[in-house]
């Protein structure tokens, strides 16, 4: 109820929103139309504003018409937030076309396009012996499957109600339709948190903040997509249930984890978070029976609900990082025993020196295990990683974060959040626990590792609305409407209004700023490029889809092609054929081998591509237009990976001048010069002039001439190369008919005979074998 | 200075009582070797007469007592230092059929050599794997060799950077691959292990000693923590004082926001200077990377806007004279209005083509 008194507030949340509003739907190129709605609530504050101004004498009930109001201009700004978000991720949609983006995303829709056409339990039992040739892959054991089923389930119903949608379409607009629920779900946890002009300016944060923009443009498919739904949904569920105590909203808490467990692995968040915050209740002396029911249902239904995912199995009853929640279960349920003996028993004293001995053990017991499992593996982990496996440390997302990152993703929002926390943290109680620990955790998560900024992006959406939301409930609206004007305490109508002007400033630079990034970075399909020139005109690049087009037109059905992994789930998904390795990075050695394979010369390459049956190889080469992206960049790499499992036959080392450098030109190492790589992004590439100013044979993308231009191939025929040479295709020949032999033939003086033979009969030239038919055709 | 001298006046066949089993265990070796030279007295004298059969016996001889010496030495100490001699003597003259592994440094604390230091300490923990390992054995030998024991030894291999690491295989010369190429791969143990096994065949599994530093800062800290607790357990209040919990928050979130852990995964340099004109940048020009200082900047920006957020609202809420609280409300605004296109002017300065500012180009 103290929530619903501050009923001021959602006229001053609307009022900066609905500036950035006009500004993401005009930058979408929306029509007219839709400004005129985004219009609306800013018409719309002034009834309000003049019936909030009434005098209420507290503890009466409230007249009905502010609250109609009130609810109406949430309903309308979550409807503008849910449009906006929706609108400004769709930049890659307008511009390209609907299309899935980059690389995981293609195996997401590969799955669903099975589910839809298979059926659910077919999809369950799906082995895919296209993946991971001669191993296959058990796709139903090893996906968390809440993405392709939520999908799937959407194009189902739409279908149906007659309503004829391609499932594409489906998985393209499935994350910016998400965000929208993203946005309601952390409204109603920030009105949970603190109040509902806070929860509104939250949900119009996280619709446009570039840190959850980043994975849920239109066409990444991808887990986080939902999974950041699922997780703002569980929260906000289980601050309710902590809040009530009662056991439906806890229900309801673990069927949303359940549905987070199902799309997403960063459920490990939610099951070390929720045990953490009734850990420190229970440090505060905050127990209570509700967050003991809360708790005790939530872990036991949860761990149930969890365990029906195939690919998560037996894990949280195994692994380290669920052992937390274990924990905390046992300790809380001691905890309430012994609570319940105090109540019982009359040796007080004895009473307290017990439960302190005893929760004393066992936090440090779950200190321990936290200790152990975060720095243990989080963070010793990436170090680990770093060293040992290439593979890890060869992914982008896997590295700390700058700063300019954080002010990238989210901009003001970094600089005002802590505000937020500090308000949280001196007017506490139960559930501003839970978000001081959560922006806590997941800002030092974000530290470690730049993809685990999406973790952080809904906490500081929070507590950055709260920190604004605070600031306008003081200084917008007017002294004198207030319930008991404060004449003689006000710091007058100049300051206020220099103050909440400035503060719209800078809450309109943060839209225009999110805008630009979606714009600029986080909109393109990255299958299909862009350039510009020099008028501003747009050249499209499509050699992405035009090789795998030709891949699955001109190729056999059962062809295995080989290429790095990053391209298996995009030949899998666009051209239908067989890959030896693929973005699911499972099995080392398979990659290694793959690996080993390029990196050799091209007669020890050939017997490696015999032994796996290889019959096409598949390059990505920018040297023509200059794409930083491609193969030979990610060389070294290949030869890391392959040189941590066949130490023996390919060594680093040989790959770089005796200076040190890695050099493409004529002073590059000869080994570099003649594998397999090498030779395929260069085949004839030295007779391609691309310029006069520049000799033939320059690559663009490391501004050197070649150092090779004489390639000759002798077991791999170049098969096809797309028109900006962006993707190259090499076919594997087949064993020669007849082994060419190193020796001269003995000679014998068969040939003589045969000769004289030949004579004998006629003009049939010496083919001993072919007198029979040649005299019978004569007669 | 002191410790390989006294090794070499040990290295004798008459060792100083020690208390440990080791020394003892030498002597009784030494007492064999003694007994079967004294028994194998008589034949060879008899076989004086087949010169061929001779030389090759004491080559065995020469080389079985090499093998002795070694091990003795490096059964006392994993690293064996040696000196010109010793290294002649040993590593480079013919009769072997040992690998010997050497590094050449300069740990001397005059040459200032760090690197040499944290070398050291990782060729140690190497060459302790392999001494306490269990498939030990006189095939492979660390020693080390310091420039100022054997410079001669510097000279001779025309060597002049340290440290250096060698393999000397059991015949032949070395060649370009038995130096370790520090340059490029580092030199940790597991590397240096890793090209152990390249040369030699023998496997070493790096066994680094635990670091129980981290575990007693810990323990240490709990420790205090708890004694002051129990010092001042008549007045507890101090814990439940939210601004103490508020700004040890607000200290981890301004930490991680700006940048610290990149920092401490990738220790970038505090800030650079220009060694043409001697200019110092405290801002890195990539938006891929920083300086320390500059994430210091960047701290304190940030706890500046923060700050400003909570004046704001303390001059709304606080009761108290109205001009007083004007001049926070001011004072508020000011700090978040101006450190905030102070920011993003940094900001603008590292991330090209971005074009938006506020107040300050």
């Amino acid at each position: 109820p103290n929530a619903r008194l501050h009923f001021l507030v959602p006229a001053p949340a609307a009022r900066p929103r609905s500036l950035p509003l006009r500004l993401q739907l005009g930058s979408a190129r929306q029509s007219g139309a839709s400004r005129g709605r985004a219009r609306a609530p800013a018409a719309k504050l002034r009834p309000l504003g003049l019936a909030a101004g009434l005098p209420l004498p507290p503890g009466r009930p409230r007249p009905a018409s502010p609250a109609g109001w009130q609810s109406l201009l949430s309903f309308t700004i979550l409807f503008l937030a849910w449009l906006a978000g929706f609108s400004s991720r769709l930049f890659a949609v307008i511009r390209f076309e609907s299309i899935i983006h980059e690389f995981d995303p293609w195996f997401n829709y590969r799955s669903t396009h099975h589910l839809a056409s298979h059926g659910f339990y077919e999809f369950l039992n799906w082995f895919d012996e296209r993946a991971w040739y001669p191993l296959g892959r058990i796709v139903g054991g090893t996906v968390y499957p809440g993405l392709m089923v939520t999908a799937g389930l959407i194009h189902w119903i739409l279908n149906m109600l007659n309503i004829t949608v391609h499932i594409r379409d489906v998985c393209v607009f499935l994350a910016p339709i998400f965000s929208g629920l993203t946005s309601i779900s952390t409204f109603l946890l920030t009105r949970e948190l603190w109040n509902q002009g806070a929860g509104l300016l939250a949900a119009c944060f996280i619709a446009i903040v570039p840190g959850y923009i980043s994975r849920s443009v239109a066409g990444s498919f991808d887990n986080e997509g939902i999974a950041i739904f699922a997780l703002q949904f569980t929260y906000y569920l289980w601050v309710k249930s902590v809040k009530t105590g009662s056991v439906s909203w806890t229900i309801c808490c673990c069927l949303s984890y359940f549905y987070m467990v199902s799309a997403w692995g960063g459920y490990v968040f939610i099951i070390n978070l929720i045990p953490l915050h009734v850990f420190v209740l229970l440090l505060m002396q905050r127990y209570s029976k509700r967050v003991y029911i809360a708790y005790s249902t939530f872990y036991i239904v949860g761990l149930i609900l969890s365990m029906q995912i195939p690919f998560v199995g037996f894990q949280p009853i195994r692994t380290s990082e669920h052992m937390a929640a274990a924990g905390v279960f046992a300790l809380i349920q001691a905890y309430a025993f012994l609570q319940y003996l105090r109540d019982r028993l009359t040796k007080q004293e004895f009473q307290t020196l017990f439960f302190l001995g005893v929760s004393l053990a066992a936090g440090a017991v779950f200190l321990s295990v936290i200790y152990l499992t975060y720095t243990g593996e989080w963070h010793q982990g990436w170090k680990y990683a770093k060293i040992h496996i290439p593979i890890i440390a060869s992914v982008s997302e896997h590295q700390p974060t700058t700063w300019v990152s954080f002010f990238f993703d989210l901009h003001i929002l970094v600089c005002t959040f802590p505000a937020g926390l500090w308000f949280c943290i001196k007017n506490i109680n139960d559930e501003r626990v839970f978000v001081a620990l959560y922006a806590i955790s997941a800002v030092y998560f974000a530290g470690v590792m730049v993809r685990l900024m999406l973790t952080l992006t809904p906490v500081v959406c929070m507590l950055s609305a709260i920190a604004f939301s605070n600031v306008f409930e003081h200084y917008l609206g007017d002294d004198l409407k207030r319930e008991n004007p404060p004449v003689e305490d006000s710091l007058g109508p100049n300051i206020k209004s220099i103050v909440t002007m400035l503060m719209l400033m800078l809450l309109m630079m943060f839209a225009v700023h999110c805008t630009w990034v979606t714009s600029n970075a986080y909109s393109s399909p990255s299958i299909v490029l862009a350039s510009y020139n020099h008028d501003g005109t747009r050249n499209i690049l499509d050699d992405f889809r035009e090789a795998y087009y030709w891949l699955r037109q001109n190729t056999d059905e059962h062809a295995r092609v080989m290429s790095w992994w990053d391209y298996g789930y995009q030949i899998a998904g666009m051209a239908n054929r067989t890959t030896l390795v693929d973005n699911n990075t499972w099995n080392n050695s398979h990659i290694a081998l793959v690996g080993k394979a390029m990196s050799s010369n091209e007669t020890a390459a050939y017997k490696i591509m015999r032994s796996l049956d290889v019959d096409y190889v598949l390059i990505i080469f920018g040297g023509v237009i200059g794409y930083s992206g491609d193969d030979i960049n990610k060389f070294l790499w290949m030869v890391r990976i392959a040189e941590g499992e066949h130490p023996k036959d390919i060594r680093e080392s040989d790959y770089f001048t005796p200076q040190g450098e890695f050099r493409v030109d004529k002073a590059g190492s000869p080994t570099l010069l003649n594998c397999l790589m090498y030779k395929m992004s260069y085949y004839r590439f030295g007779e391609m002039q691309l310029d006069f100013r520049t000799p033939p044979g320059f690559d663009r993308t490391r501004n050197a001439e070649i150092g090779n231009k004489d390639i000759k191939f002798k077991h791999l025929e170049e098969a096809f190369t797309s028109e900006h040479w962006l993707v190259r295709i090499y076919k594997v020949k087949q064993l020669q008919n007849r082994e060419t032999l190193d020796h001269k033939p003995r000679v014998t003086n068969i040939l003589s005979k045969q000769k004289y033979l030949s004579k004998k009969v006629g003009s049939q030239g010496n083919y001993p074998t072919k007198v029979g038919s040649g005299l019978s055709g004569r007669w | 200075m002191a410790a390989p001298r006294s090794e070499a006046a040990a290295a004798g066949p008459s060792p100083r009582g020690g208390s440990a089993s080791r020394p003892r265990r030498g002597r009784w070796r030494w007492g064999l070797a003694g007994a079967s030279c004294a028994l194998l007295l008589p034949p060879l004298l008899l076989l004086l007469c087949a010169p061929p059969s001779v030389a090759q016996k004491k080559k065995e001889n020469l080389l079985a007592e090499k093998v002795e010496q070694l091990m003795d030495w490096s059964v006392r100490r994993s690293v064996i230092r040696m000196n010109g001699d010793k290294f002649r003597r040993f590593v480079k003259a013919p009769p072997r059929n040992y690998s010997v592994v050497v590094m050449f440094t300069a740990l001397q604390p005059q040459r200032q050599c760090s690197v040499c230091r944290q070398a050291n300490e990782e060729y140690q923990v190497l060459a302790n794997s392999w001494r306490y390992s269990s498939v030990f054995s006189n095939k492979l030998f660390f020693s080390v060799v310091d420039y100022d024991e054997g410079a001669d030894v510097f000279q001779q291999l025309n060597m002049n950077s340290a440290p250096t690491f060698m393999h000397f295989p059991p015949k032949g010369k070395p060649k370009r691959a038995d130096t370790f190429d520090l340059q490029r791969i580092g030199f940790a143990a597991e590397q240096l292990a890793k090209w152990i096994a390249d040369r030699t065949d023998v496997h070493i599994r790096v066994f680094r000693p635990p670091n129980y530093s981290g575990t007693i800062a810990l323990a240490l800290l709990i420790s205090l923590v708890g004694g002051l607790l129990y010092l001042r357990r008549n007045n507890l209040e101090f814990i439940y004082n939210k601004t103490g919990w508020a700004m040890a928050s607000l200290c981890v979130v301004f930490a991680m926001t700006s940048g610290q852990m990149w920092n401490h995964i990738r220790g970038p340099p505090y800030a650079h200077k220009n060694p043409q004109n001697g200019q110092v940048s405290y801002i890195h020009g990539s938006s891929q990377a920083q300086f320390v200082a500059e994430s210091h900047i960047i701290l304190l920006l940030n706890a500046a806007i923060t700050m400003g957020m909570v004046l704001l609202n303390e001059a709304a809420t606080s009761k108290g004279d109205v001009g007083k609280r004007r001049i926070i409300c001011l004072v508020g605004l000011g700090l978040v209005v101006f450190f905030f296109s102070f920011l993003l002017s940094i900001f603008r300065s590292k991330y090209h083509g971005y074009p938006y500012s506020f107040l300050i180009k």
